[in-house]
């Protein structure tokens, strides 16, 4: 039986929680939720976008380094599937 | 590392091209370095010298330079606080020596009649507009010029030629320099054209598009348009530039990132009123090397300079800039300028590397040689660095620290606790300096908070252990993409005790600052 592999949403899910400290919150958190309005600032999504890269073991496009692409985990997801293609 | 020696050899020119498939040095780059560097070459006859760069100078920092040879005028409390920094600030001083001759050599290739040197004189202003940053930096300006046994006297400022600031913003105290002046860059650099031309030189009207050869060995260049030169050395002096073109052949995660320094002055022609005569400036400030204008001759006058690091490379002015450079010119400096007929927007890129040191010396591939990272000065200390470059590219003794290998560990002379106190300092000089309100209850201290949460919270998101310049902090905390550069790159030396402890640095807090 093979290993339980988080799915990328998931592991995104976690790096957000941690990031935000969400815990306690996390399952509060829906996919297209605005981190914006859940306490991100310029400063934490700078420290996210590191993990993210860490993480996935991925150097996202120049033109992804926006607020936009740290929107959401969805949106977050979609630019590390991207990357990773 | 092998060093190519240069060697005597004709030029080839390609078949019905008046351009050369061959040269035994390629310059890229024709700002202050570059130029220099040609000339001083030409001017050994060691071999034949191609220079390539666009004519325009479009987004290079000389052609926007405001060429001040001062190098106490920029005095900070950072200059001479570590070794390495004093070694920095002497290579100023060494520079300075330089002009007199680079000058003559120059002087019967100008272009007008206007004077190539503008001023030989400077002085240094003191009023309270721009926050305790102008106090303590003044203090360091004085404290240097005596260490290092430097005329200077105190003056009225009410007696400073030209110098008719709006009432509220008169400075209390002033200092004259009589060995600083400044050139006009823009003469400089066509006169070095000319010269370059008589003795022989060739000078390409475009770009590099890459440098060709290996991580081993570069052996020659290829421009936009795809012709090649063949180099028996490369020379890479093209400012901001200079970093994505080593990446063409050498894109090696411990090259040390160069970010664009841009700034924005403006070139006026003044309309009435008794004229400036010599360099008046304040201290450095906030993020920036202070408010100042130059004489230009031929009743032009230089006011500047703004600058931000940004991400990309451009010409472009923001608004924001204008509005600062002119309303603090008028404020500051002469109430007239109001009516002063601006004749050149003026906007180039400095190269800032992450440490703020230089990068000069020969690369790991054979045949490569960088020179670039010079920030606010590149102009003033081109005749000491073409001096030192040629002596290298001859297989002779440099003239300068090695500090500044281009391959280096970044150079650390503050611990992060003192670059926060840096940012802390530099962020409420700007804000007081730009104008910035708050509520009369919003106190400095509570703004000092602000600025020192802001900090702390960078270097934890960041995740790094190097203290930065507080310009450097400023940028990487103000976007993703240099964020991302400063940490990747410092996450290379990850642990490295070399890098993380400040050699011959003071630690602790900055104090009363």
């Amino acid at each position: 039986m093979p290993a339980y592999q988080p799915s990328v949403a998931d592991t995104v899910r976690s790096l957000v929680t941690k990031q935000l400290n969400l815990n306690g919150y996390s399952q509060d958190l829906r996919p297209d939720d605005n981190l914006w309005s859940f306490g991100m600032t310029s400063l934490t999504c700078l420290g996210l976008m590191l993990s993210i890269e860490d993480t996935f073991e991925i150097e996202l496009p120049e033109e992804a380094l926006k607020e936009a692409t740290f929107r959401s985990i969805n949106t977050i997801s979609a630019a590390v599937e991207s990357s990773r293609k | 590392m092998s060093n190519p020696t240069m060697r005597s050899s004709d030029l080839v020119f390609a078949a019905g091209a008046k351009r050369p498939t061959k040269a035994d040095v390629v310059i890229i780059g024709n700002g202050a370095l570059g130029m220099f560097l040609a000339d001083e070459l030409v001017e050994r006859q060691v071999g034949s010298v191609v220079v390539v760069g666009p004519s325009h100078r479009d987004t290079g920092a000389s052609q926007a330079a405001g060429a001040m040879l001062g190098c106490f005028g920029e005095t900070t409390t950072e200059s001479l606080r570590t070794d390495a920094a004093r070694t920095r600030f002497e290579l100023g001083i060494s520079a300075h020596d330089k002009w007199p001759e680079a000058l003559r050599r120059i002087d019967e290739f100008a272009p007008s009649d206007r004077p190539m040197q503008t001023t030989t004189e400077s002085h240094i202003i003191l009023n309270s507009v721009g926050a305790e940053l102008d106090t303590v930096n003044f203090a360091a300006i004085i404290d240097a010029l005596d260490q290092y046994d430097k005329p200077w006297k105190e003056v009225d400022p009410a007696d400073i030629p030209g110098y008719n600031p709006r009432t509220e913003s008169r400075a209390l105290r002033a200092i004259h320099l009589p060995t600083e002046g400044a050139v006009d860059a823009r003469g400089v650099l066509a006169s070095l054209e000319r010269r370059l031309r008589h003795g022989g030189a060739i000078l390409l009207d475009q770009t590099v598009r890459r440098l060709v050869g290996s991580d081993e060995a570069v052996t020659a260049v290829e421009l936009d348009d795809g012709h090649l030169i063949e180099a028996g050395a490369v020379v890479v002096a093209a400012g901001i530039h200079s970093e994505s073109l080593v990446r063409t052949v050498f894109d090696v995660p411990d090259l040390m990132p160069t970010f664009p320094g841009l700034g924005f002055a403006m070139i006026a022609k003044r309309t009435g009123g008794e004229p400036f005569t010599s360099v008046v400036r304040t201290p450095n400030r906030g993020f920036a090397c202070g408010l100042h204008v130059v004489p230009q001759g031929g009743g032009l006058e230089y006011y500047g300079a703004t600058n931000r690091l940004v991400n990309t490379i451009s010409s472009v002015t923001w608004m924001a800039d204008v509005r600062f450079l002119a309303q603090y010119s008028m404020h500051q400096l002469d109430e007239r300028a109001a009516i002063h007929e601006v004749t050149k927007w003026c906007a180039g890129n400095r190269p800032v590397t992450l440490d703020g040191f230089p990068l000069v010396g020969w690369m790991p591939p054979s045949g490569l040689y960088l020179m670039t990272g010079t920030y606010r000065d590149g102009f003033h200390c081109a005749p000491l660095l073409a001096e030192h470059v040629a002596n290298e590219l001859q297989g002779k003794a440099g003239i300068i620290d090695s500090i500044f290998q281009p391959m280096r560990k970044p150079v650390a002379t503050r611990t992060v606790e003192w670059s926060i106190d840096e940012y802390v300092t530099h962020s409420l000089a700007a804000w007081f300096e730009t104008g910035a309100q708050a509520a009369p209850q919003m106190t400095t201290s509570q703004l000092t908070d602000y600025y020192r949460n802001m900090a702390v919270q960078t270097y934890e998101q960041l995740g790094v252990d190097y203290g930065l310049g507080p310009d450097i902090l400023w940028y990487a905390q103000g976007n993703l993409h240099g964020a991302r550069r400063v940490a990747r790159y410092l996450r290379t030396f990850k642990g490295d005790g070399d890098v993380a402890q400040p050699a011959g640095a003071t630690t602790g807090t900055v104090g009363t600052r």
